[in-house]
């Protein structure tokens, strides 16, 4: 479920799904919010880390077998909120049965891999994901620092308008 | 993304500039298995000039760690920036790694 988000103003970039790919998402998500003052530097470090490792999952394992595609990351940003959604044409991925891992084991038992996802979560206050046939979207909202309340996040939106809302 | 190491009497300092994500965590982990494998297992990873740190610096130092632990050495992260700071912490590294404010205490941490 999405919740609605009072935009002011949005922002787009696509690029090839390829992990040279990765410093232009971040160089976009600073050089976009650097023009915003309420969105803070911690803010954006927190943005750009799980842009990344969103991006990072969808160039090694949704798009694993098939030709490189691209990624669109779309920044829409109120004054509550910034909202960012990573849309991909790979395969789908469930994040709610990805495993996460132990960060309260010991070296012998620290497995090497699974902390993208979870730092995802541990960085921003909302993550959904939508798939339909062509396309996925992962939607990652971070509330700003004068609402961490939830208020930026209204009604949630039908997920039956997704697919028209897609530009797949 | 640039490396290089430096060494002290204490440890080996390994000096790392720019971003660590997917794209260049592999050279990460190559620097430092060379290193180590080549009897240098007490390792002072000097952070002081990374500004960006994902989770595949995350598997680049957890498998330094484990490699220089194997060949009687440990790992020290020195002087690294809040946003990686942040990220040690909340993946719980600081519990299996030494984390020092600077190059300089980190590689003291080894003793004499």
């Amino acid at each position: 479920m999405t919740w609605e988000l009072r935009v002011i103003q949005e922002f787009q970039i696509t690029r090839s799904a390829e992990l040279q790919s990765l410093p232009a998402f971040r160089d976009f998500i600073e050089s976009v919010l650097k023009g915003f003052p309420n969105v803070e530097e911690q803010v954006r470090y927190d943005l750009k880390l799980a842009v990344d490792e969103a991006c990072t999952n969808v160039i090694l394992h949704g798009y694993a077998g098939m030709n490189p595609g691209s990624i669109i990351l779309t920044l829409q940003i109120s004054a509550q909120a910034v909202r960012m959604m990573i849309t991909d044409f790979g395969h789908a991925f469930e994040p709610n049965e990805t495993p996460m891992p132990d960060v309260g084991a010991g070296l012998d038992g620290r497995e090497m891999g699974g902390f993208g996802l979870f730092i995802i979560y541990q960085t921003m206050d909302e993550v959904d994901y939508e798939t339909t046939g062509s396309c996925n979207r992962l939607i990652l909202t971070k509330c700003l620092e004068a609402d961490r309340t939830g208020e930026a996040l209204e009604k949630p939106v039908s997920s039956e308008n997704f697919e028209e809302d897609l530009t797949c | 993304m640039e490396i290089r190491a430096e060494q002290q009497a204490q440890a080996l300092v390994i000096s790392v500039a720019g971003s660590i994500d997917a794209l260049t965590a592999g050279e990460v982990t190559r620097f430092f298995s060379e290193q180590i494998g080549s009897g240098n297992p007490q390792i002072v990873a000097d952070l002081s000039q990374v500004d960006f740190m994902s989770s595949a610096g995350l598997r680049a130092f957890l498998g330094a760690l484990k490699e220089s632990r194997q060949q009687g050495g440990d790992l020290h992260i020195a002087a690294p920036q809040p946003g990686v700071e942040k990220i040690l912490k909340m993946s719980g590294f600081t519990t299996i790694l030494k984390v020092y404010p600077t190059v300089e205490e980190a590689a003291a941490g080894f003793g004499t």
